[in-house]
């Protein structure tokens, strides 16, 4: 049984993140997902080969799509952890085509050296990667859906401190619920 | 003799919907959603409630004696979130633990070759 699951393009410049050194992170995803992986170092394209376990080859589809994203493979292998999901937002959706835009509004989601990101990152308990038009978060469900509400407020405007202040109330929300729950 | 049913997982941001037919598609074997496991409706979506869903379907098909299982997850799409909700993997595993075969597992969310406005209207949705 080996017949490929999943076919997808990735950028060309991430083709050696797959891969890694003589090819160790490939065989590493290959270990952990159960599956062969198809590199075509020509086009891009990386085949899923599942073996046996068909989640599993779905989740590595989702990772080699992460390492597409610009994330790296320690990060994207997290996936394979229970509730993990991706998201990726594309930033055209929020600017006019051909406008300048988008490397404005990937600078407000970085911040100055990464320090927007990085709060996000803390606050939400979820991975943010901003690479070519596109903003990716890897979290569970609901780090996912909080760090998604985030960029979404950035890429409409919203000041950096309205965000920080929404990220916080969230949190300490979390932390009263947790103890609430801990007693109940 | 094996059979195969494939499950349709619709998992949105308010609820997780499954229903289990036949390989044509036309026949249902079973269906369950959030909703049905749980009383407060915030709760419809989270992986819990897909779970116990989940459990629900694999009794039915038991006795329907169906062994495989070829999963489409959907998210709402179109114009809206293409991102499944959080009970779409909850209700995977849930199914595997119950002992089905899952076969393959697709992506089935439907995506717009450019179609309409999302709504909420220009300066958005104000709450």
């Amino acid at each position: 049984m080996n017949e490929p699951v999943a076919m997808i393009r990735i950028p060309m410049d991430r083709i050696p993140v797959v891969l890694g050194k003589n090819g160790s992170s490939k065989k590493y995803i290959e270990e952990m997902g159960n599956v062969g992986l198809v590199v075509d170092s020509t086009t891009g394209d990386v085949s899923v080969m599942q073996k046996e376990n068909a989640i599993l080859a779905a989740i590595t589809g989702d990772v080699i799509r992460a390492i597409g994203r610009g994330f790296s493979p320690e990060r994207a292998t997290t996936l394979y952890g229970e509730d993990m999901q991706l998201a990726v937002i594309s930033l055209r959706e929020f600017a006019k085509p051909g406008s300048h835009r988008i490397g404005e509004m990937k600078g407000r989601i970085i911040g100055k050296s990464g320090k927007t990101r990085k709060v996000i990152e803390d606050l939400a308990g979820a991975y943010i990667s901003v690479y070519g038009d596109t903003v990716s978060i890897i979290g569970n469900h609901v780090s996912l859906f909080t760090a998604t509400e985030a960029i979404r407020m950035l890429l409409n405007g919203r000041k950096h401190r309205t965000v920080y202040e929404y990220l916080e109330k969230l949190k300490r929300e979390e932390k009263y619920r947790n103890i609430a729950d801990s007693f109940s | 003799m094996n059979k195969t049913g494939i499950a349709h997982i619709f998992a949105s941001q308010n609820n997780t919907l499954i229903l289990v037919t036949d390989v044509t598609g036309a026949e249902t074997f079973a269906k369950a959603s959030g909703g049905m496991v749980v009383k407060n409706d915030r709760e419809e979506s989270s992986p819990y409630a897909a779970m116990k869903a989940a459990d629900l379907i694999s009794e039915k098909l038991r006795e329907k004696e169906i062994t495989d299982l070829i999963i489409k997850v959907r998210a709402p799409g179109g114009n809206k979130s293409k991102i499944p909700g959080p009970g779409a993997q909850a209700a995977i595993r849930a199914l595997s633990r119950a002992g089905f075969k899952i076969l393959r597992i697709e992506e089935a969310t439907p995506v717009p070759h450019d179609g309409t406005k999302k709504k909420g209207g220009k300066r958005g949705r104000r709450v």
